[in-house]
């Protein structure tokens, strides 16, 4: 916590990027090049799942121009070839077998991407195609073809109390986390209502703009990386185990980064690129194509089947969720998204009991891992549709069933974890407010939906450090491990620490980030930045502050006590005195530099359910009014409102844009966006052109996103993390207000005419078979 | 091999090069006049995120040839360098960007929007942005930065 508060210099914040961004100046991974550098291009499988019996590359390694072709035999002599979080099945490339269309099978290093492209077709792969497991019901049928033919070794991720973790724990089932409290039987029999109901999220891709791209340079023991990685230190450990090099002689250089939203985090290619860089003996560059971007990763898509009872008096009693998400071939970060979902199936209200199990099942598709919302966008909307038809089904309006089961603020979210830091029922009453919720009125084909996700922030356990630099002239460096991704990190961090030392912005810049002198960081996960890395960079200024007050009080001969800093200069009584007078009399030469250090480590807990108590809490309160055309089951949505609490926003401005960019990711996920298989495991539309993405003119006619600062944040000044609240609510919000105009119910995302037609023809026939009372 | 002279007028300046008539203009662009911030996103006309203006005229240059901008005028996002004109100044202040990927095709596209319809209504605003693709922002700042960029603009025509 801040010892004194200064007077804030800014009024309006001007992003520190925004010149270099709006100019095209800036300059990303994708645009970096070195001397002498070669260029790669994989060769991919066609097939959805296959053992390779042979590759021949003399065709291709013939051509002038190619300097290697890089395989799974060459990553076989590697020290520890795989990768995948907690589960370490990902080869570099295919070694032995292929597991989705898309795995990449060969490497071609040439002089330059024409070549290395023409070279691809020339390498000749025997393949022996095996049966595909295109869905998560043909990975678990009985006698389904194994992905795997043996488990993995090593440990499964620790959790707390009420939780387990067990990985592969059946045939092509990579991993399941469970969490149980309570007398679920007991609660249930209770219950005077239960529903049970199955829900059918989508698989979408992160389609960020700069495609992914690496750099890697081998020179004697040395290797060094140019990547679009979010996370550069977990990268870094990940070639440090798989090429047995200590982590120092290793180097990974963060430009900016064209978007990411999950999916340039833990390790992707960044291995195989080395692996190429020693072949090869020279730089190797890699950038894939929008369309290899969709076969690298996945939001995962998934079957949430969800029972849960209430009493007379509309209270939650008891909830039993059995969540199967479809993990693609690999784990990747599968095992995480599992404990994150499975956790937060109670979503924000109180529950006597629960039982929630979360399987990641194997499947011949692209890998599924992190995607803004990890989880929490799966469940909040299973959750957050079901407790609205519960209120349909007894009668109930679902504002009023919300309100009696939210929790309060301080109230705990489970035994053992941190207490809600949002005032719930605030939120919910301001989207209904800013909608007419209470003043709506019945209007054929017309209807307005409530949701309230949640999702827990900054990470479980996480850590980070930071230091902030201050010159004798006052000029501020921020140096920490977040990358710049668009969410206005390098501003944020900035303003902590200007804030914290009484300086303007204008001061402070954003040191590029690389591994050798950047403080660690565990990666820009989890909405984490602006708490975790926050937090360490405003110690770090403090550390400075008390730095600058002892060295001044040394100059004037007083206690650090009796000075306040005053912009650059101290004031002693009545008198002020320059910093850079004092520093230059006192250094002399070039000047000196002031080095603040500073740390935040959330410390592990095993009382709580995910061993460590939640930093805090993302609410996203959404509001959706459609007009549903019951003729051709078309869905307009008139107005989305969507809300999330930033605790106390440090970049307002910022803040609304993480909300809203993130509530039309969502949007679209809920109305068109996916990506779909065909029955054969084959993907149906992998490029730009088929796979749609949201314009401009897919926008709600009305779209309105707002911040709230609630101000129970434990980050900077009482800030949160917000950058996936806006993910969260939306696709529930949407689904509801669709029954609310039409009564019946789409459970499978994204909500087409078709699925809306279905859903009517459903209605009505229930309707013509009951007996007319 | 194959190669021919090339002539046309980038950022102002005219310039002529040798190069494959097969070249693209974003390859060009970039390899040639280190014009980075023309981006390489989608790679198919999607995306827009290599938008510049041929005489004025937003163009996709990662499927432009080279010999279709002979004799033609070629506006970057670079032509004003590190001085912004109204346009990027809207930019900046009305925050229209996150990652800043598709930031030069955006600024470019509505510079060309308001050339023709100085006081565009939201209807044409989301249907001209609509040409490219932004993945941060929920487009909600652009379509801001676009209307303070044409209230800028149309400040400036009055002085």
């Amino acid at each position: 916590m801040s010892v004194e508060t200064l007077a804030d210099p800014e009024t309006k914040i001007i992003p520190l990027d925004g010149l270099a961004k709006v100019t095209g100046s800036i300059r990303y991974a994708f645009d970096a090049s070195l001397p002498g550098m070669l260029h790669a291009k994989l060769l991919r499988s066609p097939h959805a799942h296959a053992r390779i019996r042979r590759i021949d590359a003399t065709k291709a390694l013939a051509v002038p121009g190619v300097v290697c072709v890089v395989t799974g035999e060459d990553a076989a002599r590697l020290p520890d070839p795989h990768h995948g979080f907690y589960v370490r099945d990902q080869p570099l490339i295919a070694m032995g077998k292929v597991r989705y269309v898309g795995d990449p099978v060969a490497a071609v290093v040439a002089r330059d991407e024409k070549i290395a492209l023409a070279a691809l077709s020339l390498i000749s792969v025997d393949y022996e195609p095996l049966q595909p497991v295109p869905t998560i019901d043909d990975a678990l049928a009985p006698g389904a073809p194994l992905l795997f033919d043996e488990p993995h070794s090593g440990p499964a991720l620790s959790v707390g109390k009420g939780s387990w973790s067990i990985n592969e724990p059946s045939p092509n089932v990579l991993y399941e986390y469970g969490y149980a409290r309570g007398d679920i039987d007991a609660m249930m029999a209770k219950a005077s209502h239960v529903s049970h109901d199955s829900f059918i999220v989508s698989r979408i891709n992160h389609f960020h703009l700069e495609p992914y791209a690496i750099i890697a340079r081998t020179e004697g023991e040395r290797v060094e990386l140019w990547t679009c990685n979010q996370d550069p230190f977990m990268i870094r450990g990940d070639l440090s185990r798989i090429f047995g090099k200590p982590v120092n002689s290793i180097c990974l250089h963060s430009a900016p980064i064209g978007g990411g939203f999950g999916g340039k985090s833990y390790c992707k290619l960044e291995p195989l690129v080395v692996l190429m860089a020693m072949k090869a003996g020279a730089p190797v560059r890699l950038a894939l194509t929008l369309d290899e971007s969709i076969l690298t990763l996945t939001k995962h898509a998934g079957v949430l089947t969800l029972t849960s009872g209430i009493d007379d008096d509309g209270r939650f009693l008891a909830r039993r969720s059995e969540l199967r998400m479809d993990g693609g071939a690999y784990a990747d970060a599968s095992v995480m998204v599992a404990v994150k979902a499975g956790y937060r199936i109670p979503g924000p209200y109180r529950w006597d009991a629960l039982f929630s199990r979360a399987s990641i099942i194997r499947t011949t598709a692209v890998p599924a891992g992190s995607f803004r919302g990890f989880g929490g966008t799966q469940v909040s909307y299973a959750s957050e549709c079901q407790i609205d038809l519960m209120a349909r089904r007894t009668g109930l309006d679902p504002y009023e069933l919300r309100v009696r089961n939210l929790l309060e603020v301080g109230e705990e979210f489970a035994p053992g974890d941190s207490g809600m830091d949002s005032d719930l029922r605030q939120g919910l009453d301001e989207v209904c407010h800013r909608i007419g919720y209470h003043q709506r009125k019945r209007q054929k084909g017309r209807g307005i939906g409530l949701a309230i996700g949640l999702k827990d922030g900054g990470g479980t356990g996480n850590h980070a450090q930071a230091i902030v630099t201050v010159s004798e002239k006052g000029d501020v460096t921020v140096s920490a491990g977040t990358t710049e991704i668009g969410q206005g990190a390098a501003t944020v961090l900035c303003r902590i620490a200007t804030r914290t030392l009484g300086l303007p912005l204008s001061k402070a810049h954003y040191a590029s980030i690389d591994t050798d002198r950047t403080p660690l960081n565990n990666g820009t996960h989890v909405s984490c930045g602006t708490v975790v890395t926050g937090s360490a960079v405003q110690r770090a200024a403090e550390d400075v502050r008390a730095q600058l007050l002892a060295f001044a009080a040394e100059q004037l001969q007083c206690t650090p006590e009796e000075l306040k800093l005053d912009g650059w200069a101290v004031i002693k009584g009545n008198e002020s005195f320059s910093l850079e007078t004092m520093i230059r009399s006192w250094f002399g030469g070039v000047g000196y530099s002031f080095i603040g250090r500073g740390g935040m480590k959330v410390p592990y807990d095993p009382a709580s359910p995910m061993r460590a108590r939640n930093l805090f809490w993302m609410p996203c309160w959404s509001t959706a009014e459609v007009e549903v055309d019951e003729d051709t089951g078309h869905v307009r949505v008139l107005r989305l409102v969507v809300g999330a609490d930033a605790g106390h926003a440090i970049d307002p401005v910022s803040c609304e844009g993480q909300v809203a960019g993130a509530a039309l990711q969502a949007y679209a996920q809920a109305m068109f966006e996916e990506l779909r298989y065909r029955d054969d495991a084959v993907p149906d539309n992998i490029n730009p052109r088929s796979y749609r993405v949201p314009v401009a003119g897919d926008l709600p006619a009305q779209f309105e996103c707002f911040v709230e600062e609630h101000g129970y944040g434990p980050g900077p000044f009482g800030a949160k993390g917000i950058g996936e609240s806006g993910m969260l609510g939306i696709a529930a919000a949407i689904a509801n207000a669709i029954e609310d105009a039409i009564g019946a119910r789409v459970y499978q995302m994204p909500f087409t005419p078709e699925r809306v037609l279905a859903a009517l023809d459903q209605l009505h026939s229930q309707k013509q078979a009951e007996p007319a009372s | 091999m194959n190669e021919a002279e090339f002539s046309f007028t980038l950022n102002d300046r005219p310039v002529t090069l040798n190069t494959r008539a097969s070249a693209m203009l974003v390859d060009v662009l970039r390899n040639d006049y280190g014009l980075f911030g023309c981006r390489i996103g989608c790679d198919q006309a999607v995306c827009g995120a290599c938008t510049v203006l041929v005489d004025g005229t937003p163009m996709a240059a990662c499927s432009t040839f080279i010999f279709e901008i002979e004799g033609r005028e070629v506006t970057t996002i670079e032509a004003t360098g590190q001085t912004p004109d109204p346009v990027q100044q809207a930019f900046i202040d009305a925050r229209g960007f996150q990652c800043g990927y598709c930031t030069g095709g955006m600024i470019l596209l509505t510079r060309s929007l308001l050339a023709r319809h100085p006081d565009p209504d939201d209807d044409t605003i989301r249907a001209w942005l609509g040409a490219n693709v932004c993945r941060c922002t929920g487009y909600s700042s652009i379509i801001d930065a676009v209307k303070a960029a044409g209230r800028l603009l149309r400040q400036e025509a009055v002085r």
